[in-house]
């Protein structure tokens, strides 16, 4: 018999996360068979996110529509899924392994008393648990871990899975409130959201793209060829702390082990020599391309395509080429 | 403030992996064992809200195996750290992240602790759940991924921003509380030759570990894996930047399958 898996969406705005897309689809994969999926959201306005869910497969969705939960951190929300999954039953839950979710997973993995397992980019369910695969020590290894004993829950690294295709179900919302929640969880409170600063890009982490560039680049007004180069993608902008260090963009941005983890489709390293403190924040990126002027940089390692030049050359050639072929 | 900071020893970033025997981990094997990079930042955001908060002390705490845990407590002690305690893992697999919380839970709830400070995630397993399964088991808020964590005084509230994919939040939170370190207001300091000598001296003290702690029946490592070594890039070959580009562009759309 397969389990009911409990899939917890992050929502904002009304648009469920892609990521929680992803755990959407993982979950019902995890279900296939005589298996149940079911959403759960908290938070205030949380109708357009559930419908959301329905229009990716997942039409049961439990919802604590409380506002509370909207500036509270992950751990607040954790009880509430943890009530969720019990209430309805479930043995598995998924969720996108954003900063959120990462922050949720250890506690609700604590209040379980189960296995959990963050970043995960393969998992399987059968009989005695799930199985996971994740990459480990910056991307350098990968590990396969079984999760056993009645429940585990599992927080999928953002892009790793596929965007699952629009399988419409009837929207079956069930409405109950907060469980009990200890006052202190709510203590700590987000009082404002400051943008990454590059305008309106999407976020570094969730992009499927990133052009992230380097002290290459010389100046901080030279700065703009990526972000012409990202915009003709649609991509994040990211950088190397050279450049977030010079001041040239916010900290925000950099990429690398004092700065953030990514892992999209397609990261394009752009006058940045490959340093390990950046590539371990990179190098589990599907594929990765560099354009560097020194053909012996350690980037050209890692990368599995790279192209040897003057950044200030290919890089505008490039951005007319992806414009001339995107037609845009 | 009496602060809390959780540190671990994992492998130095340069090392060069290998396999154990049983194909299920890493060979520790000649393996040297460093303090994990944002623990070091989570030490060195201690040291210095200790710095500006007079009368504060900062303990740190660790949860592993002899002797690379002690070494890492007595790097900890020659940064700064006041005092250190040990929770000496027993021999076996790593256990996972909720049984690392429980036995570093133990002493910590034993102590004063207005801040705990955690690395947001450590190097090796970069599992990053630690200091939620803290904040549930010392019944404290957790926030995790801050940078630029401050306290202010008059409020007496912690505030900090929090680094996530839609950009910087900010956030206040009341103490007691746990947080998971992205990164300090500095780089992390290094310690002094005669406080690493001196550290060398510092009683450390040892917990005992509860066998009840342990991650026994939840998670098992299968399997340990390294990539096939990387081939080094496909060089574009090209004469002018636009037939460069439209190779990149190429190859990225029919072989890659990516280009948006
Ligand atoms: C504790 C610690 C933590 C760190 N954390 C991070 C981190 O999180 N992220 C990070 O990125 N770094 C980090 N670093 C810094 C890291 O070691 C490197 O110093 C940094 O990544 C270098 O940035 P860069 O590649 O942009 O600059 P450089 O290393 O100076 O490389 C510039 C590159 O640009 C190329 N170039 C120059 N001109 C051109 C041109 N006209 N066309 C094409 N290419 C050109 C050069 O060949 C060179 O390869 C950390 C360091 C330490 C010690």
């Amino acid at each position: 018999m397969t389990p009911t898996v409990l899939v917890v969406g992050e929502s904002s705005g009304g648009r469920l996360a892609g990521a929680s897309l992803e755990a959407a689809g993982t979950a019902r994969r995890l279900a296939a068979g005589d298996g149940e999926v079911v959403g759960f959201l908290a938070g205030a306005g949380t109708g357009a996110a559930a419908a959301e869910f329905a229009r990716y497969g997942v039409g049961r969705v439990r919802v604590v529509d409380d506002a509370r939960f909207d500036a509270a951190p992950a751990a607040a929300t954790a009880h509430a899924a943890a009530a969720a999954a019990d209430a309805v039953g479930a043995k598995w839950v998924v969720l996108a392994g954003t900063t959120f979710g990462r922050d949720l997973l250890g506690r609700l993995a604590t209040r379980w008393n189960a296995a959990a397992a963050s970043g995960v980019t393969e998992v399987a369910g059968d009989a005695e648990g799930l199985t996971v695969r994740r990459p480990v020590f910056g991307g350098r290894a990968t590990e396969t871990r079984r999760l056993v004993g009645d429940r585990a829950a599992v927080a999928l690294r953002p892009h790793a899975f596929p965007s699952p295709a629009e399988v419409p179900v009837a929207l079956a919302i069930e409405a109950v409130g907060a469980p009990d929640i200890p006052a202190a969880l709510f203590g700590p409170k987000r009082t404002a959201v400051e943008t990454a600063g590059a305008g309106s890009g999407p976020g570094l982490a969730d992009a499927a793209i990133v052009v992230s560039g380097g002290r290459g680049l010389r100046a901080p007004e030279n700065f703009r060829l990526i972000d012409e180069l990202a915009a003709s993608l649609g991509a994040a902008v990211g950088a190397s702390r050279a450049v977030t260090d010079a001041g040239w963009r916010p900290a925000s941005l950099q990429v690398g082990q004092t700065g953030r983890a990514v892992s999209p489709q397609l990261y394009i390293a752009v006058g940045i020599s490959g340093a390990i403190q950046h590539l371990v924040g990179m190098v589990s990126s599907r594929v990765i391309v560099a354009i560097n002027s020194d053909a012996s940089a350690p980037i050209f390692k890692v990368a599995d395509y790279g192209i040897a030049g003057d950044l200030f050359e290919i890089v505008p050639a490039l951005t007319a080429e992806v414009r001339r072929v995107r037609g845009i | 403030m009496e602060i809390v900071v959780c540190v671990k020893p994992v492998p130095e970033s340069e090392t060069r992996l290998r396999v154990s025997a049983d194909g299920t981990s890493l060979d520790p094997e000649a393996v040297k064992f460093v303090l994990a990079g944002y623990d070091e930042s989570a030490v060195e955001q201690a040291l210095l809200l200790k710095e500006s908060l007079p009368g504060s002390k900062v303990h740190a705490v660790s949860f592993g195996p002899a002797p690379r845990t002690e070494e890492v407590l007595r790097a900890a002690i020659a940064l700064g750290c006041d005092q250190a305690t040990w929770v000496e893992a027993p021999p076996g697999p790593a256990p996972d992240p909720v049984a690392t919380g429980r036995a570093l839970a133990r002493p910590i709830f034993a102590m004063p602790h207005d801040l705990v400070l955690c690395g947001k995630q450590a190097g090796d397993d970069e599992a990053g759940l630690v200091a939620a399964v803290l904040g549930e088991l010392l019944g404290v808020p957790d926030v995790g991924f801050v940078v630029d964590l401050r306290f202010d005084v008059p409020s007496g509230r912690l505030r900090f921003r929090r680094a996530t994919e839609g950009g910087l939040e900010l956030w206040e939170a009341p103490t007691p509380c746990v947080i998971g370190l992205q990164q300090a207001w500095n780089d992390p300091r290094t310690a002094k030759l005669p406080a690493i000598l001196k550290s060398r001296r510092v009683a450390i003290a040892k917990v005992p570990y509860a066998p009840e702690d342990s991650s026994a029946p939840r998670s098992v490592a299968e399997k340990f894996e390294l990539p096939p070594p990387r081939t080094g890039a496909a060089m574009i070959e090209y004469k002018t930047p636009a037939e460069a580009a439209a190779k990149l562009v190429r190859v990225l759309r029919e072989e890659a399958k990516v280009f948006p």
